[in-house]
């Protein structure tokens, strides 16, 4: 018996959750938290410490927040918001239009940040950042890690999550601009640890002073989560080249002006994308041959220089030819 | 073997079905341990390491006495801890004389075991089978050892591809004819595929096992999940003219070694529940599509193991193994410093 060779489409996409908001809090100036479940109860995807969901908010607005409830709680996803007064409009929707029972789409969950084993880890919180470090907190805690938390804000008021972090002791740190000024980051990162991991995130100042003061740590100790791009460098030139799409068995040009994304998908080649701006991981793809050219704001240097992965809605090829899993 | 643990450990396995384990001794290799399984007097499952402290003989040839478990050779007892609290020989127990004791749940059909950090496990949950587990369905299944790695077993549950040319006698008429498209949907730590075939008439073993004539003509749905490392479940649904007929199909997968796998299956059912034909149709098609599969992913295996591992072709439809390989990587690469 002979099998017929009809060929088969494949549609590839994130999972997408309808929930509903079963509750709002306010929780610090200027921050909520909102816990959100299928208005079925039915059981959501599993997630780890360290993973974000997207919320559709509307056709043209889609927002990348963290999970900070417990990934052992299947049933209830919690976020938390800071209305930015420099919103371009995310926040600032998710804080007018969304209260008890609201529905919303949300996609993902996903983990760029993801906790890795370690028996001493220093985070390094800044505002609304601490969301994210939350359940990593309580997963190293229970794992019997040794772990400091140090969590800057402008004030002690606008910070939120205290009530729950004052249960850890003082192993967190609480640093409030206006009473303590800036976080102490010479005295928390001043030492290299060889066996500490450093996590942080929080405003792009902050993230880019820990970045400097760890310049002098072991490759890989530093893990950062950020949500808006990196200043990028005005001075790169892009240029066109071609991708070989290896299991599609396809071969496209990416002229100058376009991404690499772009012209797969165009190409009816299955690729995920979120944010289109080197940020969220979700159009992560493998490479097989050629050097990336990396304009994201995700892979550490170590990532970059491995060349193993790129994110193809902002980088491109140093050279003529890349070969990638697509 | 040199290759790399390509097995998380950090993760909850199937150890055995629940039947299996009883008051007892019994052993089992998972994971490249050796691990002792029984129920203590109260009826809970004691996972400990199947080996003495003293001289290395596997406690599994020693008794369970009064809940402790004893050692064949020199009497040597263990609480359901691992902890030595008992040399016959002397009057205190050597220090550090203790076994490792492993986290176990127990779920319907499935005792599960943790053999990584044991802390982690506290914050991770066993997968939920409300199928196994609930009066309006009834199930089946059975154990299969496969002399080939569990990641070959994932992606050949996850492979709707090959069903054309490895089990023309059983599959779908969709699949030997017009192809519907496949859906890839992917989480952070799952991925699954989900096919919808138009309206067509029954194989023989639908048929057999629903009861329905096989000219009638009936829209089926079809998806599958890799829930983890441990676990695929597939589902297949028939439409019929007055019902809907829904059919789980739980493959776990526990890695014995790099090389070897065993499955734990179970066929659920929400129809025909107490028919012994449905079952025996239901038992023999789960049954032969594994054994046509099993020659195929041990050859795979040999080759690996004797030529080597580089990197494969994959095609288009692979999507959804290769989505499975990266949540492997990805698990592997935040293991937690383990234990020894």
């Amino acid at each position: 018996m002979t099998a017929s060779s009809t060929a088969i489409t494949t549609v590839y996409t994130e999972h997408v959750s309808e929930l509903e908001v079963v509750s709002r809090t306010d929780v610090a100036d200027g921050v909520i938290s909102l816990l959100l479940a299928a208005p079925d109860g039915g059981e959501l995807p599993a997630w780890t410490p360290g993973a974000h969901v997207d919320l559709l908010l509307t056709p043209e607005l889609t927002r990348q927040y963290s999970l900070c409830g417990s990934p052992s709680d299947r049933s209830s996803w919690r976020i938390g918001v800071l209305l930015d007064p420099a919103s371009r409009g995310g926040s600032r929707h998710v804080h007018e239009a969304l209260a008890p029972r609201s529905r919303l789409s949300v996609r993902g969950p996903r983990n760029n940040f993801p906790l890795v084993g370690a028996p001493t880890y220093v985070f390094v919180a800044g505002g609304i950042g601490i969301t994210p470090l939350l359940p990593m907190i309580a997963e190293a805690d229970a794992a019997g890690a040794q772990w400091t938390l140090s969590y800057g804000g402008r004030t002690r008021a606008s910070m939120g999550f205290l009530d729950e972090l004052a249960a850890y002791g003082d192993r967190v740190v609480v640093w409030p601009e206006d009473e303590r000024g800036m976080l102490d980051l010479d005295g928390i990162l001043g030492r290299p640890q060889p066996d500490a991991l450093v996590y942080t995130c929080g405003p792009e100042g902050l993230l880019q002073a820990v970045e400097g003061r760890c310049a002098a740590w072991p490759a890989g100790s530093l893990h950062v989560e950020r949500f808006s791009a990196k200043p990028v460098d005005s001075a790169a030139v892009s240029t066109s080249f071609e991708v070989i799409c290896q299991r599609s068995g396809i071969t496209v040009t990416v002229p100058e002006d376009r991404s690499i994304l772009e012209v797969v998908q165009d190409a009816g080649v299955p690729a995920l994308s979120s944010c289109l701006e080197g940020v969220c991981g979700t159009c992560e793809t493998a490479v097989v041959e050629g050097e990336p050219d990396h304009r994201d704001s995700l892979l550490s240097e170590d990532e970059k220089a491995a060349g193993d992965f790129m994110m193809i809605c902002v980088s491109r090829a140093n050279g003529p030819r890349l070969v990638l899993d697509l | 073997m040199s290759a790399a643990r390509d097995y998380p450990l950090d993760c909850w396995y199937v150890a055995a079905s629940a039947a299996d384990v009883g008051s007892e001794l019994t052993s089992r290799r998972l994971l490249g341990r050796q691990v002792l399984l029984y129920r203590d007097g109260a009826g809970t499952v004691v996972a400990l390491e199947d080996r003495c402290a003293h001289r290395a003989l596997p406690l599994s040839m020693g008794s369970l006495v009064a809940d402790r478990v004893v050692c064949r050779y020199h009497g040597f007892a263990y609480d359901a801890t691992g902890a030595c609290v008992d040399v016959p020989s002397q009057d205190n127990v050597p220090f550090g004389a203790r076994v490792a004791s492993y986290p176990v749940r127990e779920a319907g059909t499935y005792v599960w075991v943790w053999l990584g950090n044991p802390r982690r496990s506290a914050g991770s949950a066993v997968p939920r089978m409300p199928w196994l587990e609930d009066p309006a369905w009834s199930s089946l299944g059975g154990e299969l050892t496969v002399a080939s790695g569990y990641l070959l077993l994932h992606e050949n549950a996850l492979d709707r591809t090959h069903f054309a040319f490895v089990h023309p006698d059983t599959a779908h008429r969709g699949y030997l004819e017009a192809e519907p498209p496949l859906k890839v949907e992917v989480s952070e730590t799952s991925v699954s595929y989900a096919r919808d075939f138009p309206a067509g008439p029954l194989t023989a073993w639908q048929s057999a096992a629903t009861g329905l004539p096989p000219d009638v003509l009936c829209v089926q749905r079809e998806s599958g999940v890799f829930v983890s490392p441990a676990l695929h479940v597939d589902h297949m649904e028939i439409v019929g003219p007055e019902r809907s007929y829904r059919t789980v199909f739980v493959r776990a997968f526990t890695p014995v070694d790099g090389s070897t796998t065993r499955v734990l299956w179970q066929v659920a059912r929400d129809y025909a529940t107490d028919d012994a034909l449905a079952s025996e149709s239901l038992r023999r098609v789960h049954e032969r599509t594994m054994l046509e599969d099993q020659p195929l992913l041990e050859a795979i295996q040999a080759t690996l193991d004797r030529d080597g591992a580089p990197r494969p072709v994959n095609a288009a439809a692979d999507i959804a193994s290769v989505k499975a390989h990266s949540i492997v990587r990805r698990l592997l690469e935040e293991e937690s410093p383990q234990p020894q």
